[in-house]
């Protein structure tokens, strides 16, 4: 049914006229793009956060090669315990006798991953319920809205601890325990931001020219919440990477992989507070909050160019 | 099972049955802690200062990590508790605090019948309950009966009277104890004894925790006045106690519970705690940085516990009912061989414990000289990867692509449990991993709260246990009888640690339990070590030492037990608090002692306030432009 209306919503014409309405289709979205990366550039911070995390991706797909294939094997270390910084060792070792810079680097790929999934089973969650409540109203909006609010009370760390502890330990959980924990404010968001699309009249053309909900939410709502999602995403990630740390600071993560946050946990747990060996606790720490800064700066900047309530046109 | 309270684990491992299944309540408590945990390092506001003159009243505090699970003596499980009750009741007998051996507690004299099944025991009349009341054999015969009677009782303590028949106080100064069958641990019943007057009111003793009267009546040499959730336990001196010589100098002892390791280290830094007992010790890299530090003494003594690999033999009830989902692979005593083989417990004591522990041999720590005991040379499973490799093969698990591979077609994967609360499970469990994964094995490390749950239910393949040992080794033992199966299948709690059951090793339990002389029961004892280090069941890596710190500007002396080279904190006895002396002037409680730390923590802050306050102003001057762009 969606396929025949949106056939006939994209009208029955010519084979040669298709291809230029493609080839029109992917000028315009070229071009704005293009009038995107113009605005986006005029916000100094959103491109320090880009920079950033152009960084911060280029060292966790290159970690191999950076830290040495075997820098997280705790049989090959070579280091004594809880040595403090030096040539050898620019940042010093854990407890285990790993270099530190090493596990940091290595650390990173578990903090984006984790970030970037959970942030996007999030987002995913939030427009699909977001979506459907704003277009179908009456009760059915009413038991979803219910249901987001319920979760949007729940303090959400709390709600992913004990989630986290009732399913085994590992990445996958922790992923799932942020993505179901935190999708209600996208949800509210999303479907605010549907009420108002749903009120233009395109959309009642649309309707009156025979569109059903599919294609009413999958070609008109959902392109129209799009930058607003795209905004979100990028703002979610950082707490994402935020709460990751603090699972896995809390022990709730797989013990044998390395992770910012599990890093915070292990040197605790070594006693290095009390010994003030800061070279271990100190740089994850800052790695947490430097990458969560920067996905910070990327989302203002992307939903100050995107969302037309700042009025930013640059 | 037989001397419930000695196992004592003191990082509050497994075999509390308090601990429940409250999964979800140990998270968020777990949670809560570590804020609280977090606030304290940081929070400048010492909360108190302890071995001060409080009134003219000298109080020693002691930071202790674990909770009390209960305050009644016939529930309580843990280190804490046990210890507690050891300074607020009498025993029957003692141990002497130079050489572990028994001496007269509450009971002066003890004899047994020639036929060695009636013990009389002579009550001392000198003892008294601090509400004035003459403490008797009646009370001893009370607290007996009613752990033989009420099951509900016999939570802590019953395997000690399981073999008992009955228990009379013909006067107040006689106790008499027929048995059954000959027991050889008849002077070494550690059992509280309590009041009868007082506890004979008691309802239902599975309820009862005895934590809301104060002061609560004993007859310990000190007595209990207040206590407060997770917050702290306080015991005065008592100035009746029948013992004169050597009195208590501390007026007032605190135990105050510091959930973070490192907050109780830095409290003994600052000089608000005068003790911080390990939990189970302090972390090598504490230890290091607590080492020449002005007027802080670190104590390390040989550990009372082993710790150890345990692998399921396939959980099972007393009549036979398999359950649980071990592996099956590891009914193979080669595969559990091949297993420790390619453990090198070298380095764990090396790396994980930073030589702060000896590395395993038998099930008894080398403490206990005489019960340990040491495979021979043709016994031992030494490191060997190679022949651990060889082992496999012939078990029919030969390599394939890099995984062992059964007959199934399967590869060789284990679960391991580990406790979130000692940190060296994670870390051993790193290097297993490394060194298993050489050999082709998969291991997967099922770390959580509470290891009674998975365990009981026989939910695992492998395990990290840990048992701390009393002088007498009966209990340690007792728990791998298969006496100690559960009754039924699908978790109950049970005496037995890891649901072994053999017929040899029964009768060698039952042997040395009816052996009076002390060096053939030792004969016995080691027989079964070396039938346990055979098994491949329990594969002891190391014993962990005893490693704990003290202010010298508020305590001057204190003894350890053995004194030789000893603990302070969880002895059998009373006998580290008793005699601790206050050092004079004990008023200067230490500042500025804590440079290491205080640097570190000020760096951590200071760069994080820098973080926040660099993004904070980045954010807030971007947030001006688009103001200004917006017009």
């Amino acid at each position: 049914m969606t396929t025949s209306e949106t056939r006939k919503a994209s009208g029955p014409g010519a084979p040669g006229s298709v291809v230029d309405a493609r080839a029109l289709a992917r000028a315009r979205r070229r071009a704005s793009l293009a009038r995107f990366w113009r605005s986006y550039r005029a916000h100094r911070g959103g491109l320090w956060g880009l920079g950033l995390l152009i960084v911060f991706a280029v060292v966790a797909v290159t970690a191999p090669l950076l830290a040495g294939a075997d820098s997280q094997s705790v049989t090959d270390a070579e280091g004594g315990p809880l040595e403090g910084p030096s040539g050898r060792f620019p940042l010093g070792t854990d407890q285990f006798g790993r270099s530190v810079l090493a596990l940091l680097v290595y650390g990173s790929r578990i903090s984006l991953t984790v970030g970037l999934l959970a942030a996007f089973l999030c987002v995913a969650i939030g427009t699909v319920v977001g979506i459907v409540a704003g277009h179908f109203r009456g009760w059915y909006a009413t038991v979803l809205m219910r249901i987001t609010d319920w979760f949007l009370v729940m303090p959400t760390l709390v709600l992913a601890i004990a989630l986290a502890t009732v399913m085994s330990r590992s990445m996958w959980t922790v992923i799932i325990a942020i993505g179901v924990t935190t999708w209600p404010t996208t949800a509210r968001l999303v479907r605010a931001q549907t009420l108002s699309v749903e009120s233009r009249p395109y959309i009642e053309r649309a309707r009156a020219l025979g569109g059903g909900h599919g294609h009413v939410m999958v070609r008109h709502v959902l392109p129209n919440v799009m930058p607003l999602v795209l905004a979100q995403t990028t703002m979610i990630i950082s707490s994402a990477i935020l709460t990751e740390a603090t699972l896995a600071f809390l022990g709730l993560s797989d013990p044998t992989i390395t992770s910012w946050g599990g890093m915070l946990q292990d040197a605790r747990e070594a006693g290095a507070v009390s010994a003030g060996d800061w070279w271990y606790l100190a740089p994850p720490g800052i790695a947490i909050a430097a990458v969560a800064l920067a996905f910070t700066l990327c989302g203002r900047a992307v939903e100050s160019v995107l969302n037309p309530k700042l009025g930013v046109r640059s | 099972m037989n001397e419930t309270r000695q196992q004592d684990q003191p990082d509050g491992k497994r075999h509390s049955p308090h601990r429940g299944a409250r999964v979800l309540l140990a998270a968020g408590a777990a949670a809560l802690a570590l804020t609280a945990a977090l606030a304290t390092p940081l929070n400048p506001a010492p909360q108190q200062a302890s071995a001060q003159d409080d009134g003219g009243k000298k109080v020693l505090t002691v930071a202790v990590s674990q909770s009390v699970d209960s305050l009644s003596p016939f529930l309580a499980q843990r280190l804490l508790t046990t210890s507690i009750h050891r300074m607020m009741y009498e025993f029957l007998t003692n141990y002497d605090p130079k050489d572990n051996h028994v001496i007269p507690g509450f009971a002066t004299k003890w004899q047994a019948s020639p036929d060695k099944l009636t013990w009389t025991y002579t009550i001392r009349s000198n003892s008294k309950w601090s509400d004035g009341v003459k403490a008797t054999a009646k009370d001893a015969a009370f607290t007996f009966n009613k752990i033989m009677t009420d099951s509900a009782a016999a939570t802590a303590n019953g395997s000690f009277v399981t073999n008992f028949e009955k228990v009379t106080a013909p006067s107040d100064t006689k106790l008499v104890i027929k048995l059954k069958k000959p027991q050889a641990t008849m002077t070494a019943l550690d059992i509280p004894i309590v009041p009868e007057h007082i506890w004979k009111n008691v309802k239902d003793f599975s309820k009862f925790n005895n934590d809301k009267r104060f002061p609560v009546v004993g007859n310990g040499p000190f007595i209990l006045t207040d206590y407060k959730t997770d917050q702290y336990v306080k015991l005065e001196r008592n100035k009746d106690f029948w013992r004169k010589t050597g009195t208590p100098q501390f007026d007032e002892i605190v135990f105050k519970t510091y959930k973070d390791q490192d907050a109780a280290v830095a409290a003994l830094r600052k000089g608000e705690v005068s003790f911080v007992a390990g939990s189970p010790a302090l972390t090598p890299a504490q230890a290091a940085s607590l080492k020449g530090v002005k007027n802080i003494k670190l104590n390390e003594g040989p550990g009372r516990r082993f710790y150890a690999i345990a692998t399921n033999p396939g959980a099972r009830t007393k009549d036979g009912t398999k359950f649980g989902d071990g592996n099956k692979a590891l009914l193979d005593k080669r595969v559990r061989h091949a297993l420790f083989e390619a453990v090198d417990t070298k380095t764990i004591v090396d790396k994980v414990f930073q030589g702060h522990a000896v590395q395993g041999e038998g099930y008894i720590p080398p403490r206990f000289s005489q019960y340990f005991w040491k495979p021979s040379a043709s016994q031992k499973l030494s490191y060997d990867p190679q022949a651990a490799a060889r082992l496999l093969d012939q078990a029919g698990y030969p390599l394939k692509n890099g995984k062992r591979v059964g007959k199934d077609g399967k590869p060789l994967n284990f679960r391991m449990l580990c406790h979130t609360t000692d940190p060296n499970d994670k870390a051993v469990g790193k290097y297993l991993k490394e060194w298993w994964g050489k050999l082709g094995i998969g291991l997967k490390l099922d770390c959580v709260n509470d290891v009674s749950v998975p365990w009981y239910r026989g939910q695992y393949d492998l395990a990290f246990d840990g048992w701390s040992v009393n002088p007498d080794p009966d209990f340690v033992l007792g728990i791998h009888t298969c006496a100690a199966l559960p009754d039924k299948t699908g978790g109950e709690s049970a005496a037995t640690d890891n649901f072994i059951c053999d017929k040899k090793y029964d009768d060698l339990y039952a042997k040395q339990l009816a052996e009076y002389d002390p060096a053939k029961r030792a004969g016995l004892v080691k027989q079964m070590e070396s039938w346990l280090y055979d098994s491949g069941y329990m594969n002891i890596m190391a014993y962990p030492n005893a490693v704990e710190a003290y202010r010298t500007d508020q305590i001057k002396s204190i003894e350890t037990m053995p004194t030789a080279a000893g603990n302070i904190y969880g002895q059998d006895g009373y006998w580290s608090w008793w005699s601790a002396v206050p050092a004079s002037g004990s008023q200067g409680s230490g500042s500025g002692s804590s440079s290491g730390s205080s640097t570190g923590i000020v760096v951590g802050i200071v760069v994080a306030a820098l973080v926040v306050i660099g993004g904070g102003a980045f954010v807030g001057v971007r947030r001006r432009r688009t103001a200004d762009d917006r017009e």
